[in-house]
């Protein structure tokens, strides 16, 4: 096991596409850290980077004590897991999961020996004379795990390992991720994404967009503490509400827009005074939102049900203020129907402040 | 009670749906298989005719045809096998492995059929992984330019390579024109620029991901291609091994020219040996051409698993 810290991580493809801009991290030894953001964000650039299946422009990849940009990736000790699995068609599971050691010369016995305990763990042993074309998408997706588990690496590198299951079993197999990292007291980079899987599983998540790294923390800070617009949309389902509110009357502690109301308490008055806004970007989340009118500092909606989606224990509330769409999730069993009018209310701590124009956190300073 | 009439009804509706069903079908698949089967008579009755009439005795050829054995079985015969095999007192063509028999063509073709084949299939394999998983410049023009010299008719180049041997004789005294290896040469250059474009295009199916997997497993590349692209691409690599042999087999107008004054000839050589001008023995003709069949058909029928099989399946997803 080891540590793995990327320095000024860069990637510049030949077209002049700039996929991961800088990264700095340092993934210590022993941690769960999820790479999360959307599609194309560059995080699957930097995985690759790592394994070293990818040129580093620029940068500095470290595993252990060792820079390892130009070591093939034979000689990085790691082990990837590709979202497609990659598993070798021709060979039997056994040999998909020995093949790593037979490379190295391992002796037979040895091999068998680590096979073996992989598949006790995974719950493969009755396949392991099996093809991969003979197993279902979950038994491959463990004999993916299994081929990485076997090698005991410095450090285990995941893309999208459960994009292709299904959902019942995506969450199943998360929580096998998980103790097979407790178990194993690994080095993970898991990349994905799919927030829930990040904050479900990590033990710090990097939050990339644009190849820029928008922030690193553990799941609470950064649904607590987003730095900046990008993070506190993307972490959190269903995802954070935005409106843009004119401060009134040179009053930074009351903010007003269309059927939109804020009262803000006197820290985050502070913070706005300091920085002169006229306007500011007000983020609350669904699930922060309650019913009704209550008196005294928060934020204040009145808007009327659009769509109203039943989950079981909670009710998904798509309404309509002042022309926009917001979202609240409330406790199920009440009467609410569509066309309702409502006022919707949140507590001042609920209420994020963003600057308008580059989306960082009025708290983050 | 009631529900019982109901599924007894519902029961009903289903067995009248599936007769019209078979009603629909029943006589137009008959009709396709009709039809099929005459298409495959039709294809084949060249060949059953050939593999009939060199059964029968040489003096019936001239008296009555082939498909008189439907009635007379009987005139069956192995004399014109035995003639051209063993014993011909009376006949002009060299039997046993002599220099110019039908067994001495058989090895003749053999060596250079085999070699060929061999050669085409390995030299192909390892440039389709280049071209396919290489990692330089100009891959895809290198690979047009080998697509574009699939267009060269063998004809054109016979008589420029002919002086090229003579001059490579002369440079360094080794002979190349009217030997084996000459021959082989020929083939093998003019079988590459197919072989490599089928083994490519088939190499670009091989998901990236399985030959990255190999190489954080360890593997180099000729690991790589002897342990993961060989393995996966053996239908491709079946399917042009067997093209190249069927060709190099029946070859004629290479080893017409390029043996020369070779003492050795291939099976098609010795085949057009025995038409004259004005009288042939077709009946030795078509147990030649028999013998000349089989082993490409053994052949066929040893690889043709590949064909079907779908190594891939399982690979990714």
């Amino acid at each position: 096991m080891a540590r793995v810290a990327l320095e000024d991580l860069t990637k510049r493809y030949a077209g002049g596409n700039l996929a991961v801009d800088k990264l700095n991290l340092d993934v210590a030894d022993g941690e769960f850290v999820c790479l999360v953001g959307p599609s194309g964000c560059g995080k699957t650039t930097a995985l690759r980077m790592i394994a070293g299946l990818e040129d580093i422009t620029s940068g500095w990849v470290r595993i252990g004590d060792k820079v390892v940009n130009l070591l093939p990736p034979r000689d990085r000790d790691i082990a990837l897991v590709f979202q497609s699995y990659a598993l070798y068609p021709h060979m039997s599971v056994f040999d998909n999961m020995g093949f790593g050691l037979q490379l190295r010369k391992t002796p037979k016995a040895q091999i068998d020996k680590a096979v073996r305990n992989a598949a006790r763990i995974l719950d493969l042993e009755a396949f392991l004379d099996r093809k991969p074309g003979q197993l279902s998408g979950g038994q491959r997706q463990r004999v993916a795990l299994g081929r990485a588990i076997v090698r005991e690496p410095a450090a285990f590198l995941m893309d999208e390992p459960l994009s292709n299951l299904d959902a019942k079993l995506r969450v199943q197999t998360r929580a096998e991720i998980a103790r097979l990292h407790q178990r194993l007291e690994a080095t993970m980079i898991y990349v994905t994404h799919d927030q829930v899987e990040a904050m479900t599983m990590a033990d710090r998540i990097a939050v990339i967009n644009d190849g820029v790294l928008q922030q690193v923390g553990t799941p609470k800070e950064l649904y607590e503490q987003p730095r900046n617009h990008f993070v506190a949309g993307f972490i959190g389902s269903p995802s954070m509400n935005f409106v843009d509110l004119a401060v009134q009357l040179g009053n930074t502690s009351r903010l007003a827009g269309d059927g939109v109301e804020v009262r803000l308490d006197d820290t985050q008055a502070a913070l706005l005074r300091d920085r002169g806004l006229e306007t500011v970007t007000v983020g609350f989340r669904p699930e922060h939102l309650e019913i009704g009118k209550p008196e005294g500092p928060g934020l204040r909606v009145s808007a009327s049900i659009d769509v109203v989606e039943f989950l079981g224990n909670d009710e998904l509330i798509h309404a309509v203020s002042g022309g926009r769409d917001l979202v609240a999730v409330v406790e199920a069993g009440g009467s609410l129907q569509v066309g309702d009018s409502i006022f919707l209310s949140a507590s001042p701590r609920h209420v994020y402040l963003f600057e308008p124009d580059h989306g960082l956190s009025l708290a983050s300073r | 009670m009631t529900s019982a009439l109901r599924t007894q009804g519902l029961a009903q509706q289903v067995a009248r749906q599936r007769w019209r069903i078979l009603r629909r079908l029943r006589p137009s698949r008959l009709v396709l298989n009709g039809i099929i089967g005459l298409i495959a008579l039709f294809w084949m009755l060249p060949t059953i005719s050939l593999a009939i009439i060199s059964f029968r005795p040489a003096g019936l050829f001239n008296i009555s045809g082939w498909w008189t054995v439907l009635t007379a079985p009987t005139q069956l015969t192995l004399k014109n096998y035995q003639d051209l095999l063993f014993s011909t007192p009376h006949s002009v063509i060299p039997t046993g492995f002599a220099a110019g028999s039908i067994l001495d063509s058989l090895v003749t073709t053999a060596a250079i059929t085999i070699p060929a084949t061999v050669l085409v299939t390995a030299i192909s394999s390892l440039a389709a992984y280049s071209l396919v998983f290489g990692r330089w410049r100009g891959r895809t023009v290198v690979f047009l330019g080998i697509v574009a010299l699939l267009v060269v008719p063998l004809q054109v180049a016979i008589i420029p390579v002919a002086q090229l041997y003579a001059s490579f004789k002369s440079l360094t005294g080794i002979t190349v024109f009217g030997t084996l290896p000459g021959v082989v040469i020929f083939h093998v250059a003019f079988g590459l620029p197919f072989g490599i474009f089928l083994m490519r295009n088939f190499y670009t199916g091989i998901p990236k991901d399985l030959l990255e997997a190999g190489r954080i497993d360890g593997a180099g590349e000729w690991t790589l291609f002897r342990r993961v692209v060989i393995p996966l691409g053996l239908p491709a690599a079946a399917s042009l091994a067997i093209f190249q042999f069927i060709w190099v087999w029946n070859d004629l107008l290479v080893g017409l020219v390029f043996l020369g004054g070779n003492a050795h000839h291939t099976l098609t050589l010795f085949l057009y040996g025995q038409t004259r001008t004005l009288a042939a023995d077709y009946w030795v003709i078509s147990a030649g051409a028999m013998i000349s069949v089989i082993v490409p058909l053994a052949i066929f029928f040893a690889f043709q698993r590949y064909f079907v099989r779908g190594v891939l399946a399982g690979a990714v997803k």
